[in-house]
């Protein structure tokens, strides 16, 4: 197995892990980490082809940067995702007194 | 490659931990630790910048959020959860198993082309250059996105009626 | 690993600039003398490195605690311990001996493992953090080209063992202590971060070797010119210290363990050893954003007048420790301690605008100085941050400090 295809199989792994996440757990703030986890997993991916990438096939003049700056860009606005989840998750408990994903089944606060 | 060897099953464990761990503060802490391990893998592969950006956001903002806001909401206590665990299992990894089997897959089989690793080395000047120059319309739109989150996260989180809002959560 | 772009300078053998890393020489000489391989040479290099200045900042430790003791009687009129040894300097003795023989006690309704977690994850941060502070001339123990990143980063740790000792323990106070203590680093660390941030910008660089090095040289002739003396870095510097007063939880923002209120904080149900881990992990925390600030803002190691070269350049270093952290325990023993609400608006109105004006204004400077017109850089910037700081100042005394309290669970 090159080291490539080894930091894609583990990405996709914590991938799965973070949709089982997601899926099963009913505590909102669970959920968002899952999330945080599949999130990782994309980056994680970002960084492999950038560190495992064939070295013939760039220019050698110019920075082979798109992947850090990808993964930049995207730690940027996870940030921003949770803390703006993490708002709503406190709003919905201000109303409801709970965090449980399945009792929020009605339709007005 | 032996980072990568002996760091991908501990962040397998920890991510898993993160997903099973019963108490919430638990499972958020596996967390923490799964994106600081990601943050060490990050700083062997030679992306020292996005390691230690990775660690101070992800470990020192988003896991803190986190438990904090666990600390506000005070789930109740995991018996429920542990009871209600092996059937929300088997549908989750009935959902879940064939999302991994073809992304493991294609990762195994497209990959079998010879791609040498060449270590590149990330250097933060140039990184700096190009993101303020090329990249320069996207950090505008990350700033004017920031700035949103960080009002409607204010928003958001404040106290409903007038009273005073002593420790305000951000 | 290119982590570690290492400055090789090889000093001269027993200059006294070279003195703090003889026993790193001297091990590294040793090995290499018994033939080890070269990997093994470095490692036990850096581990005898990393153990020096361990062993320094932990005498300084026990050397604070007691000095700490001493000025705040001094403050408040009173002698201060005095019994055991002369003048009471073998009081950190007895206290250590003290701390170590007590009962440990763990909480029932502890997690044991968190439990005991907690103190180590406060200590390892701040011993980290010290490891890449350039201390003299000849003497980073770890240079690091992301030194203060890595700083941040891992001063970012703390935050998350300061929840993990207040939850552990499974009682109120600590909890309470551990809400408060995140809201308030939060805070501060933004405006801290962005303080520091204007020296980046004007340096270009994040090693801080590199940042003290580019702080040489003299104005005039005697001022140096360290960025505290210019507007920009000024204020900056100012923002710099109180909100590394505020990430120390020294007083007047002790608020997570301040003990009227809520016994000790986080800190509560921990005893013996692990408390005096904490005592440690915070006094090394105090050392190490001192130490910073020292970096950044007053010329980390170089000397205060020119001429006064001949000394080596660690003593400079301590010297401007040892005064700034005089600051710490003479603002502990005047101010009184401010109010939860006071203190996160003083945060998010105050200090976070204020660091936000120190980058525009660091940025005129430097293009300005660089082009040349070193006058209207004084006077542009100057007035950029000196009316909106009389402004802020204004509107915060007279509306938000006085702004009665409203009680919720009392009357």
């Amino acid at each position: 197995m090159t080291p490539l295809a080894m930091m894609l199989t583990l990405s996709s792994v914590l991938f799965a892990l973070g949709l089982l996440a997601v899926l099963t757990r009913r505590n909102a703030i669970l959920v968002l980490v899952g999330i945080e986890l599949m999130l990782n997993a994309a980056n994680l991916n970002f960084i492999a082809f950038w560190a495992f990438d064939s070295p013939g096939a760039h220019n050698a003049a110019e920075p082979v940067l798109s992947g850090p700056m990808f993964v930049m860009f995207s730690i940027a606005i996870a940030a921003a995702e949770a803390a703006v989840g993490l708002a709503i998750i406190l709003m919905v408990f201000r109303h409801t007194r709970s965090t449980d994903l399945n009792k929020l089944d009605s339709l007005h606060g | 490659m032996i980072p990568l060897l002996i760091l991908s099953p501990l962040i397998l464990l920890a991510a898993i931990g993160a997903v099973w761990m019963a108490r919430p503060v638990h499972a958020a802490l596996m967390l923490a630790l799964t994106l600081a391990l990601v943050a060490v893998l990050y700083l062997a592969l030679g992306a020292e910048f996005i390691g230690l950006v990775q660690f101070a956001v992800y470990v020192g903002a988003v896991a803190v959020l986190i438990v904090f806001s666990l600390l506000i909401t005070r789930p109740g206590d995991e018996a429920e959860e542990i009871e209600r665990r092996p059937r929300s299992l088997v549908t989750g990894l009935l959902c879940t198993l064939p999302v991994m089997a073809v992304l493991a897959y294609t990762a195994a089989s497209g990959s079998n082309i010879k791609l040498i690793p060449w270590q590149p080395k990330l250097s933060i000047a140039e990184l700096g250059e190009v993101l303020f120059t090329s990249h320069a319309p996207a950090v505008l739109a990350l700033a004017v996105l920031l700035t949103a989150v960080l009002i409607g996260a204010a928003l958001f989180a404040r106290e409903p009626d007038k009273t005073q809002d002593d420790s305000s959560e951000k | 690993m290119n982590l570690f772009a290492a400055i090789s300078t090889e000093p001269a053998l027993w200059s006294p600039e070279w003195l703090p890393r003889l026993p790193q020489r001297l091990v590294e000489m040793l090995l290499g003398f018994l033939g080890a391989p070269e990997w093994l040479v470095s490692i036990a290099g850096f581990l005898v490195a990393a153990g020096t200045v361990v062993g320094v900042f932990l005498g300084g430790f026990a050397l604070l605690s007691l000095i700490e003791r001493k000025t705040l009687a001094r403050i408040q009129n009173r002698i201060g311990p005095n019994r055991a040894g002369w003048f009471g300097i073998l009081q950190p003795v007895a206290d250590g001996i003290k701390m170590l023989t007590k009962e440990d006690i763990v909480p029932a309704k502890a997690e044991k493992f968190l439990h005991l977690l907690a103190p180590i994850l406060i200590v390892v941060p701040a011993i980290l953090a010290l490891g890449v502070i350039p201390y003299g001339r000849e003497w980073t123990p770890v240079s690091l080209e992301l030194g203060l990143l890595f700083f941040f980063a891992v001063g970012s740790l703390t935050e998350l063992s300061v929840f993990i000792a207040g939850w552990a323990s499974g009682s109120k106070f600590p909890m309470l202590g551990a809400m408060r203590a995140i809201s308030q680093m939060v805070s501060y660390e933004l405006p801290l971060i962005i303080s520091a941030l204007g020296v980046v910008m004007v340096s270009g660089t994040l090693s801080l070797p590199l940042i003290v090095e580019q702080q040489g040289g003299f104005h005039l002739g005697f001022i140096p010119a360290w960025n505290l003396f210019t507007p920009w870095g000024f204020f900056a510097g100012i923002l710099f210290f109180i909100c590394s007063i505020a990430e120390a939880n020294r007083c007047p923002f002790d608020l997570p363990e301040g003990e009227s209120e809520i016994v000790a904080g986080h800190m509560t149900e921990y005893s013996g050893f692990k408390y005096a881990l904490f005592f440690m992990g915070e006094y090394l925390g105090l050392f190490a954003i001192s130490a910073l600030g020292i970096t950044l803002f007053l010329g980390g190691w170089q000397a205060p007048l020119p001429g006064l070269g001949f000394l080596p350049s660690w003593i400079w270093f301590f010297g401007k420790l040892a005064i700034v952290i005089f600051m710490f325990l003479w603002i502990r023993g005047t101010y009184p301690r401010v109010r939860i609400d006071q203190l996160m608006r003083f945060a998010w109105l105050c200090m976070i605008p204020m660091a936000l004006l120190t980058l525009p204004a660091a940025g005129i400077w430097t293009i300005l100085n660089r082009d040349g017109h070193g006058f209207l850089a004084w006077a542009i910037t100057v007035p950029l941050l000196l009316i909106p700081c009389v402004i802020v100042t204004v509107i915060f005394n007279r509306r938000l400090a006085s702004a009665n309290r409203t009680y919720r669970f009392a009357e």
